[in-house]
């Protein structure tokens, strides 16, 4: 990728221009009040109309089916069904909100600053690159929930027999391949390491494979394929492109994954329409 | 403009000249009512509240589409919070006995409770869903480029800050919601690899959802994490004016 070798001016605040500039009271300060006031407003009347949701006192014995996360967490918990619960859980949130926190120490280019896309092929990027994430996430879940299977089983009447019930899903890879005995304990090490109570002592390679690899191969491939297509057919072509597709996956995909997660999962997880789902116990009116 | 030509002072005049240029009014404010471009920027350069801002700022900032005004509406719904929370406070006490209790009295004997509680739920939607699209306004408008960089990355402590606060509000109502979700969210923390056994243990205060996890969210949901989440606004504001305000085109 080439990238210009420009030398780069110090960071400093910009200059300032005074006939450019106008007095923040009133100009500022009313434009302010008026969006607070509305949303005052807004909360106020919502609040008269919705009330907060109080269920049953809370009790560990009564379990509801479905039991959710915060919404705002409903992505995470779509992400658990399909990986290992520490990598969809944790590692991938926090390498995220890494790698966000690192984007202005990547793109340090000052170029088209301060203004809503304010690069050449801005737009563009974003609107493809939210489609792909969008189409994409979608269909993964349907795959690995088995339902592309089901799909071209129903509708084109293809099945691949036995041979490849495999690729169903990802977790299929597990238990549809003929893994020999010795590849579900591989030692790691020649002694066996405890880790704050926790035993390292031997690969599972099947699970490994359909747990972590293929969901970070997945996680990581994608939208490094994605970038470099864009790349290939020249609308990527300075960091702050590349930053601008890879954003605009997550928020998509993010969004995908809250909104299946929260309206589309139903008892024991299931994949279900939102006229279909049926809430927990424990919500008046709902039993 | 006219040339102003004196005129003699109308009734209207001779009351507002009673109202804002009174010894009263100016030991409080400093500044008569400010009408004049002088006192208007007086006025936000003295007042503790206003002075978060500049005096002047550049034009294209003002146009409500370059911020939709979503990181100060997210500020707002901080203050809101806060003062539907200290009102709430008076009637919660954090304890596995009268939690749920608690607020289920807010709900039906306390004057204006239901709303207040009503208030501080949809403000807290409402926060998470400002504080994101705040930063997606900032992405999109290339505004964490230099000399930004660092304000950046306060954003996205503010970020987790916003949804850890959010969160640990989640647990007090003590109902079957509130105990399943947190259940799930602290399996969520608990499934990392080597920490995460520890590290729900140290939220729970316990190896499940208790009287412990109760107290300790109480307390990190009502003074440690917005002690903290105040600090960082505080830096985040305090960038913006040294970085030269917000990003425009070079
Ligand atoms: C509690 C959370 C937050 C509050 C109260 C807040 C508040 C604000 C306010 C009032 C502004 C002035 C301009 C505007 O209203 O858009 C601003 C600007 C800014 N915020 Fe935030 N913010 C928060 C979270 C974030 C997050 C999550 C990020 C990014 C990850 C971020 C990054 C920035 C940056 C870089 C600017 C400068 C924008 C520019 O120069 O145009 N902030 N913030």
């Amino acid at each position: 990728m080439a990238t210009a070798v420009v030398a780069r001016p110090v960071a400093r605040p910009q200059e300032r221009a005074r006939d450019e500039e106008v007095l923040v009271w009133p100009d500022l300060v009313f434009v302010e009040f008026i969006s607070a006031m509305v949303f005052t407003l807004t909360i106020f009347l919502l609040s008269a109309i919705i009330n907060a949701p109080l269920l049953d006192e809370a009790n560990a014995d009564v379990t509801p089916n479905p039991s959710k996360a915060p919404w705002y967490f409903l992505n995470l918990q779509e992400l658990l069904l399909h990986m290992d619960k520490g990598l969809a859980g944790v590692i991938v949130p926090a390498v995220w909100l890494g790698l966000m926190a690192i984007f202005p120490y990547f793109d340090t280019d000052n170029e088209g600053q301060g203004v809503w896309f304010g690069t050449e092929n801005a737009v563009k990027i974003t609107v493809v690159s939210g489609i792909i994430s969008f189409v994409g996430t979608w269909l993964l879940i349907l795959w690995d929930n088995g339902n592309i299977a089901q799909y071209l089983n129903g509708w084109f009447g293809l099945s691949g027999g036995d041979s490849l019930r495999f690729l169903e899903n990802a977790r299929a890879f597990q238990s549809q391949l003929p893994w020999p005995e010795w590849s579900t304990h591989i030692p790691y090490l020649w002694f066996d390491l405890t880790l704050l109570d926790q035993p390292f002592h031997h690969l599972n390679f099947p699970a490994w494979l359909v747990e972590q690899a293929i969901p970070v191969a997945f996680m990581v491939g994608l939208p490094t394929i994605m970038v470099y297509v864009l790349w290939r057919v020249g609308w990527v072509r300075t960091r702050r492109d590349a930053l601008l597709s890879i954003f605009t996956g997550f928020v998509v995909t993010m969004g995908v994954l809250t909104i299946v997660g929260t309206a589309f999962r139903s008892e024991s997880e299931e994949l279900v329409w939102p006229w279909q789902l049926k809430l927990s116990e424990g919500i008046p009116g709902q039993e | 403009m006219a040339v102003e030509t004196p005129t003699k002072p109308t009734i209207a005049d001779k009351i507002y000249d009673k109202m804002f240029h009174n010894y009263v009014w100016k030991s409080i404010f400093r500044t008569g009512y400010p009408n004049t471009p002088r006192n208007q920027m007086l006025v936000v350069a003295t007042n503790v509240f206003l002075h978060l801002h500049p005096t002047r700022i550049h034009r294209t900032h003002v146009k409500i589409t370059h911020t939709y005004c979503l990181g100060g509406l997210t500020f707002f719904m901080f203050l809101g919070l806060t003062v539907t929370g200290i009102l709430l406070m008076f009637y919660y006490v954090p304890s596995v006995e009268r939690a749920y209790l608690d607020i289920q009295n807010i709900e039906t004997t306390v004057q204006f409770g239901q709303l207040m509680r009503n208030m501080h739920r949809w403000m807290a939607h409402a926060m998470v869903i400002l504080v994101f699209l705040h930063m997606m306004r900032v992405f999109y408008t290339g505004a964490y480029k230099p000399p930004r960089e660092f304000n950046w990355v306060v954003g996205v402590i503010l970020l987790v800050l916003t949804f850890l606060l959010s969160f640990t509000g989640y647990l007090l109502p003590w109902d079957q919601l509130a105990f399943w979700a947190i259940t799930v969210g602290t399996n969520i923390a608990g499934a990392a690899p080597v920490l995460g056994p520890k590290t729900k243990f140290w939220l729970l205060g316990g190896f499940e959802v208790g009287p412990d996890a109760l107290i300790r969210f109480y307390t990190l949901h009502v003074i440690g994490l917005p002690l903290l989440a105040a600090i960082f606004m505080a830096v985040h504001f305090w960038r913006i004016r040294r970085d030269g305000g917000l990003a425009r085109p070079l």
